[in-house]
């Protein structure tokens, strides 16, 4: 018995030891870990607001969130609950909040984070959706989290070529609703035109270049179609 | 597993864990984050640097209270330390090296089941002083990351056309497969058959040496 007992304390002093170390590095790395998420978020904000055609910023410099309390201005639409909105048609969520910004030329321009179902849980992604006068066109999307994905195949969603093919939908496309190519079962042609083409139809082509992975692009497709759903309400119950 | 024994020079704790015994290729321990992490060069060499650190560091405590801690605790206690400093290097790179953390994602907290870094502590560390702790964990982990390095960089080398993500030949020749799991596998394979070819011609050479000396001294004494 006094064994046990003593094996016991002897293994709680360790635990307590560790504990108390723990906790010191856990201090020590709050701010640099909240800092480096913050980064993150803010580059990928900037990213899907700068015209990748043509490298120019779409919102004024100043306008660039550089904190988390400008940032934090930004906010059109935020929830204390897990998620602003929930497609079950898509199984795509919407996160909260949503941010709206101002571009340059007086148009507005919403970002909206969120995920669809890929090949390994959700696909994390940022859109920025803008709205014209013809209606709201989903400009660029960032891919946040694909850590699950797999290396080569699913994970291709992050490199640019793969996100090029979401870039500039047309309201017509979204309204549609977004389906890959394979879904849609059209017969790719790898011609530009083609490609943008689809687009109005809602068809995103992306076979061509993500071989063997089609239930990553059609995540992303989904989520973009439940932050479609959600804008449309929202945006129409403000007008 | 080898002897260890204090006759062994300083040395030879430290490039052990590079050739002779290299955890990966001719232990074949840590099998799991040596397949899966490997998907590139610099993937390899993060996770291995990841491990080498936790590993030096758990060594280096196990060997400071070898003497205090009781027979049959002994593997609870180092697997309390071992997690402690796993999350310690997760909450360093999360806040540090943000962009390779992102890519480790779920490997790091599962470098607390690696077995080189228990196996170290329960079959050398628990048992030698804290300089040879600190020179066995630094071989072991060199040689963890050589091995972890040399994959990603063959696969990604095949696989994408590029190293430490510069671009070689780019999509021009890849070898798609070698990214995917069967890659890691035949390419570990090789590897692994390779280090024993030269484990084992060495040893040869070793041999035919000595029986020239032998036969040489021999000689020698016949002559007397």
């Amino acid at each position: 018995m006094k064994n046990y007992l003593k094996m016991g304390i002897v293994l709680m002093i360790f635990a307590v030891i560790v504990a108390a170390a723990l906790s010191a590095v856990y201090s020590i790395t709050k701010d640099p870990i909240d800092k480096a998420e913050l980064n993150f978020k803010l580059s990928a904000i900037k990213t899907v607001l700068t015209d990748y055609k043509t490298g120019k910023l779409l919102i004024s410099e100043s306008d660039v969130p550089d904190s988390l309390e400008k940032l934090d201005e930004k906010i059109w639409k935020q929830t204390d609950e897990e998620n602003l909105f929930y497609s079950s048609q898509y199984k795509a969520y919407v996160a909260s909040p949503v941010y709206r910004f101002t571009l340059e030329d007086g148009r507005d321009a919403y970002l909206v984070t969120g995920g669809g179902i890929a090949y390994g849980g959700y696909v994390k992604i940022l859109a920025s959706f803008i709205k014209n006068e013809s209606g709201l066109e989903m400009f660029e999307i960032e891919v946040l989290d694909y850590s699950q994905e797999t290396p080569g195949l699913g994970a291709k969603i992050a490199e640019a070529k793969p996100k090029e093919r979401f870039f500039n939908i047309p309201e017509q496309g979204l309204e549609k609703g977004l389906k890959v190519d394979k879904d849609a079962g059209v017969s790719v042609k790898n011609t530009k035109d083609f490609i943008e083409n689809e687009k109005k139809d809602g068809v995103i082509v992306t076979s061509d270049i993500m071989t063997g992975a089609t239930i990553t692009p059609r995540g992303v497709a989904n989520a973009l179609n439940a932050m479609y759903e959600y804008l449309k309400n929202e945006i129409g119950g403000e007008e | 597993m080898m002897a260890e024994s204090k006759n062994v020079p300083m040395i030879k704790e430290l490039s052990k864990g590079i050739f002779e015994s290299n955890p990966a290729f001719v232990q074949a321990l840590g099998m799991c984050p040596t397949l899966a992490t490997t998907t590139s060069a610099t993937n390899g060499l993060g996770m291995g640097l990841a491990t080498l650190s936790v590993l030096v560091m758990s060594n280096i405590v196990v060997s400071l209270i070898r003497k205090l801690v009781p027979e049959k605790i002994r593997i609870p206690i180092y697997i309390i330390i071992i997690a402690g400093f796993v999350t310690m290097i997760d909450l360093l790179m999360h806040g540090f090296t943000y962009d390779l953390w992102k890519t480790l994602g779920l490997f790091i907290p599962l470098i607390v089941v690696n077995c080189v870094i228990l196996g170290r502590a329960e079959s050398f560390a628990s048992k030698n002083g804290i300089f040879r702790s600190i020179l066995d964990g630094i071989g072991m982990g060199l040689g963890f990351t050589l091995a972890l390095t040399l994959l990603g960089a063959v696969r990604e080398i095949f696989g994408a056309g590029s190293i430490f993500g510069i671009t070689l030949w780019g999509d021009a020749f890849n070898v798609f497969i070698m990214i995917l799991p069967p890659g890691a596998f035949i390419t570990l394979g090789l590897l692994i058959a390779t280090f024993n070819w030269i484990g084992i011609s060495k040893k040869e050479k070793a041999k035919k040496k000595a029986a020239i000396e032998k036969a040489k001294s021999q000689k020698v004494g016949d002559a007397a």
